[in-house]
């Protein structure tokens, strides 16, 4: 009998030993902070389209309902975050042209697609960059120049002995930082003057901008578009 | 003094990991500003980057304090959207501690472009509200651990915040110790010496940023 007892009130010690770490263990537990990711797996990438005709252009991404539409007057997209690397695919469409859209955009990089007319098809420029200008202090402007007829492009302030960009060749985009001001920029084709101006308005800190070089009816026009993010 | 500046303001705190759990930041800090005379709502979401708070998040932790204890939440605990805790707390002023989520520690590249996105939707979500906010950057940890922390990508982190929260002002928390003077249990998360190191140097700061200086002006 005594021997019975002993063994029982011995079992009993264990298990509440057991029970008192098990608690401990769960202490523990409560204290411990998941692990989690400080970052994505691969960095943001963002495509947009910018109509660069004087007629309504409609975009429809494949394998979904996905669609928008620019019209001359409002011609850039915000830019789209995509997965970087995917291939994307879609369809351009005006009028009675058309065109496909296949590209991939990589980490970090911002591509813009810009739609002008072509010989009975949609013609495209894609222009890629990867900002690490970033600062919400800043204003950062760009020049994006899709127009062959305007090699070397540049952009001179009105009204001041200040140029803001020069040598910018046909597809290609070069992009600065400045200081939130208002202004009024003229086009320079080879680095004389051209007719198109155009006003900037005020340019605020922390924005993003780009002025696009189009092809116009024997001309050239100017728009400026701001570089925002669909959210 | 930081007790004058800061008495009779309602401060929401929201943060990461460091904001989640009891023995990490949310009680010391909580207790810090309160003793400067602040009245304090403070969450933590563990691994939440900024665009989590523009959105309800699911998270793997998180704590929440405001006049009782810490609440500290496991696998149900959620990021509330900015606008929407702002717009209940009436807040005047907005404490962001995120950092360390975004700094990818353990990859090669710093993404850019992802953070910048992030920081600069939950500033200017903010500051849409007409509310004044600081954004107190990561401190310095201890090199490695499972996070794999270490002081190049967390000075890159903090100087990218510096230029990208306004119109938050910025306090740069790598001025308040040298890299690895506050101890860590995984790198990244302080013992209660640190994070009650960490909590006296951010009531410091934020009675005399520019953003409670600028609201204290008659």
């Amino acid at each position: 009998m005594r021997a019975a007892r002993t063994t029982r009130a011995r079992r009993a010690q264990a298990l509440a030993q057991f029970a008192a770490l098990c608690c401990l263990c769960s202490l523990a537990l409560a204290t411990e902070i998941p692990l989690y990711a400080t970052g994505p797996s691969q960095d943001a990438a963002f495509v947009r389209f910018v109509n660069a005709q004087d007629r309504v252009l409609e975009i429809s991404a494949s394998g979904s309902k996905a669609r928008t539409r620019l019209e001359s007057a409002q011609p850039a997209s915000p830019f789209y975050s995509v997965d970087a690397n995917a291939k994307l695919r879609g369809r351009l469409q005006a009028g009675d042209q058309q065109g496909d859209i296949a590209l991939s955009v990589k980490p970090g990089e911002f591509a813009t697609v810009v739609a002008m007319p072509g010989a009975g098809t949609i013609r495209q420029t894609i222009l890629r960059e990867q900002p690490d200008d970033f600062n919400a202090l800043k204003v950062s402007l760009a020049l994006y120049n899709v127009d062959p007829q305007c090699g070397a492009a540049g952009l001179h302030v009105v009204g001041r002995n200040t140029t803001l960009f020069e040598g910018v060749g046909a597809g290609t985009l070069q992009r600065r930082a400045m200081n939130p001001v208002s202004i009024s920029v003229q086009l320079r084709c080879n680095g004389q003057p051209a007719a198109a101006t155009l006003a900037l308005g005020a340019l605020q800190a922390g924005q993003r901008y780009s002025v696009f070089v189009v092809p116009a009816a024997g001309s050239t026009r100017l728009f400026l578009a701001a570089d925002s993010v669909s959210r | 003094m930081p007790a004058s500046t800061l008495a009779g303001l309602a401060l929401l705190v929201i943060g990461e990991s460091h904001l989640s759990q009891a023995n990490y930041l949310i009680n010391p800090l909580h207790e810090s500003l309160s003793a400067a005379g602040a009245k304090v709502h403070a969450i933590g979401a563990c691994g939440a980057s900024a665009g989590d708070w523009l959105k309800t998040t699911t998270v793997p932790c998180g704590g929440e304090r405001s006049s009782g204890a810490a609440v500290i939440k496991g696998r149900d605990a959620t990021t509330t959207p900015i606008k929407q805790l702002i717009a209940a707390d009436k807040p005047d002023l907005v404490v962001i501690i995120i950092g360390d989520t975004m700094a990818s520690y353990d990859k090669e590249a710093f993404p850019r472009a992802w953070a910048w996105q992030g920081v600069t939707s939950l500033a200017k979500e903010v500051g849409a509200t007409k509310t004044p906010c600081v954004w107190v950057g990561p401190p310095w940890g201890q090199p490695g651990g499972k996070y794999q922390k270490n002081d190049p990508r967390v000075e890159l982190m903090s100087g990218f915040l510096a230029s990208n929260v306004a119109p938050c002002s910025y306090v740069d928390s790598l001025k308040f110790s040298k890299p690895g003077q506050w101890e860590t249990l995984d790198g990244q998360h302080f013992t209660l010496a640190g994070y009650k190191a960490w909590s006296q140097a951010i009531t410091k700061a934020l009675g005399e940023s520019p953003a409670l200086q600028a609201m204290k002006k008659p």
